[in-house]
């Protein structure tokens, strides 16, 4: 079908193509045709709100693997899909000091799916640390925050500070000894700065020592605030990388 | 994918420069998309896979009253507490990542050529850069982890002394046998400069507060400062030093010798030594920090 629209009604197959795709429903969805000419395939990519993070065209160097390694887009892959997951735990989750440990176990053991569930969420959390880390490392190594990709780098730097503070805020929501423990040594080293580092780790924990208070704060952040500023941030990365005219390549 | 089908006739208006960049260009659907597509489904299973075969860990529940030993942060802080053991804390918790941070931002603003943009490590001497940069950053932070941690001292007594002292862990050592050398104990480990040294009371109690800054004098609250000189140097000054002493040598010498020519061959070379010190502290802090975070294989989750 690379030769463009059929006429209507020749054979089984094109009719139907039409019934499928020339249909008011079809239509007042996706405005361009079926993306099997040149001109819709752009269409598609150009009106389409998710699609249209790309750009029409693209040079053929960046769409072999070995460029990107799909790293940055994988990063926001699993992003989303740690939205999605976690969701769902919050069906199951509430964040008192009380409750949490045991909402935990229930959804392990009572809630089909539920292992699962908090597993995915788990290892794409630690999986996002680490494309995130080698995403930073595949843009250092293609010297891809030359001129113009300066800021972006920086804004990139910001999305790993934020990608890292998620993953912490996170740590802490089983309530076990592993979440308690580790956070009280993240938030002690907070504490340790000269001057404003006390003031700064009591505000974070809210008291003394990691309690009630420090748990409803790091789930405040980790399910609404972190991600809102996160996807803020990565909103700019992405305008920026269309606005700097694509991915880097050798002048 | 059907790369000859896509090139585009391309109006008259475009000049020959952009028309040549058009004909190496692909249309995103399909090209882009599908890769995008492929990409994401073999990471859904992969995940899947992972999350149905490992199951997340859930410890004892959390109890304030009882502490883990050791007790570790989330395994990518893990080497800021391990840096916790060699300086002072505001130094490793705060300080060092803070300017670490701006320096990874500040690269771009650094190193503003264009050379070796938008391909793998494209300029000339990318790779023995990347390659001695990494290995300088790895091998040169294990041996400082290891002169803390005195193995020096515990290798000169096991060679020394056969059968009274083990290497790897910390074995009682037979008092009677002649151990490292006593003129040379403040050599032991980072701290011994400040515990082994015979240093006046003048330097190591410095009353800052009640003699120098006497803010008493304005009617203001007087300041309990009190300086102790070894310290200062101990966890200080000699950390400070030699994170910013031994990256400026590499630089230096790679640079001599012919190494390191550009703003980009530098850059490379200290990003990957960053890399590499960020990495070696990771795996010592997550593996060979055990019990009191004395450095010993550890094995993860193995305590209650
Ligand atoms: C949540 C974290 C991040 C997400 C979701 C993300 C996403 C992306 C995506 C999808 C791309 C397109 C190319 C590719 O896939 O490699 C990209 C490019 C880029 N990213 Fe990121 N990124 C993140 C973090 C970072 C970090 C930590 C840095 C650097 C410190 C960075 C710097 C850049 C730069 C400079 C580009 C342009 C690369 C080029 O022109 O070749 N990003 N990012």
């Amino acid at each position: 079908m690379a030769t463009g629209e059929q006429p209507p009604g020749q054979t089984l197959g094109d009719r139907l193509y039409d019934f499928a795709f020339k249909n008011r429903v079809w239509k007042s969805i996706f405005r361009s045709g079926y993306p099997n000419t040149p001109r819709n395939q752009m269409l598609a990519v150009a009106t389409n709100v998710f699609l249209h993070l790309h750009p029409t065209r693209i040079h053929r160097t960046h769409v072999k693997i070995t460029h990107t390694f799909c790293l940055g887009g994988l990063s926001f892959f699993l992003f989303l899909g740690l939205t999605i997951t976690g969701v769902l735990l919050m069906f199951y989750y509430v964040p008192s000091i009380e409750r949490a440990y045991g909402d935990i176990l229930r959804l392990e053991t009572d809630v089909r799916f539920g292992q699962l569930l908090r597993n995915l969420h788990r290892w794409m959390a630690h999986g996002m640390v680490l494309t995130v880390l080698m995403h930073m490392m595949r843009v250092f190594y293609t010297g891809a925050y030359k001129p113009p990709r300066e800021f972006n780098w920086v804004v990139g730097v910001v999305l790993l500070v934020l990608t890292l503070l998620l993953s912490f805020t996170g740590y802490l929501l089983p309530w076990d000894q592993l979440a308690l423990w580790a956070i009280t040594v993240g938030t002690n080293m907070v504490g340790s700065a000269p001057i404003l580092g006390e003031p700064n780790r009591f505000v974070l924990v809210g008291g003394f020592q990691v309690g009630q208070a420090a748990l409803i704060r790091f789930y405040t952040l980790h399910v609404i605030a972190l991600p809102l500023i996160a996807a803020i941030f990565m909103a700019v990365h992405f305008w920026r990388i269309r606005r700097d005219g694509g991915l880097a390549r050798p002048l | 994918m059907a790369v000859s089908e896509q090139a585009q006739p391309v109006s008259g208006a475009v000049k020959g420069r952009q028309r040549r960049a058009r004909e190496e260009e692909l249309l995103v659907w399909p090209d882009l998309v599908f890769i995008e597509f492929i990409a994401a489904v073999l990471f859904t299973i992969t995940l899947a896979i992972l999350a149905v075969m490992v199951d997340a860990v859930l410890l004892d529940r959390a109890n304030p009253a009882v502490t883990p030993n050791p007790s570790k942060a989330p395994w990518y802080f893990l080497n800021l507490q391990e840096l916790l053991l060699h300086m002072h804390p505001a130094l490793a918790g705060v300080i060092v990542p803070t300017v670490a941070l701006i320096a990874l931002g500040a690269i771009p603003y650094f190193d503003t050529s264009n050379e070796g943009q938008g391909e793998w490590l494209s300029t000339p001497r990318a790779w023995p850069n990347l390659i001695v940069g990494s290995i300088v950053g790895f091998v040169g932070t294990m041996l400082l982890i290891f002169y803390d941690a005195s193995s020096h001292v515990r290798l000169y007594e096991w060679i020394a002394n056969p059968g009274t002292s083990k290497f790897l862990s910390n074995g009682d050592l037979n008092p009677s046998f002649n151990g490292w050398p006593e003129s040379l104990a403040f050599l032991k480990s980072l701290r011994s400069i400040e515990t082994e040294l015979n240093w006046p009371d003048a330097l190591t109690s410095i009353p800052v507060g009640e003699k120098i800054l006497r803010t008493d004098l304005l009617g203001l609250p007087a300041i309990p400062l009190e300086i102790n000189v070894a310290k200062v140097i101990v966890e200080q000054i000699i950390p400070v030093s030699t994170m910013i002493g031994l990256p400026i040598l590499l630089s230096i010498v790679a640079w001599k010798v012919g190494l390191a020519q550009t703003k980009r061959d530098h850059m490379i070379l200290q990003f990957s030594g960053f890399i590499a010190v960020f990495v070696i502290l990771t795996i010592v802090g997550t593996f060979f920090r055990g019990e009191g975070l004395e450095l010993v294989p550890y094995t993860i989750y193995s305590h209650g």
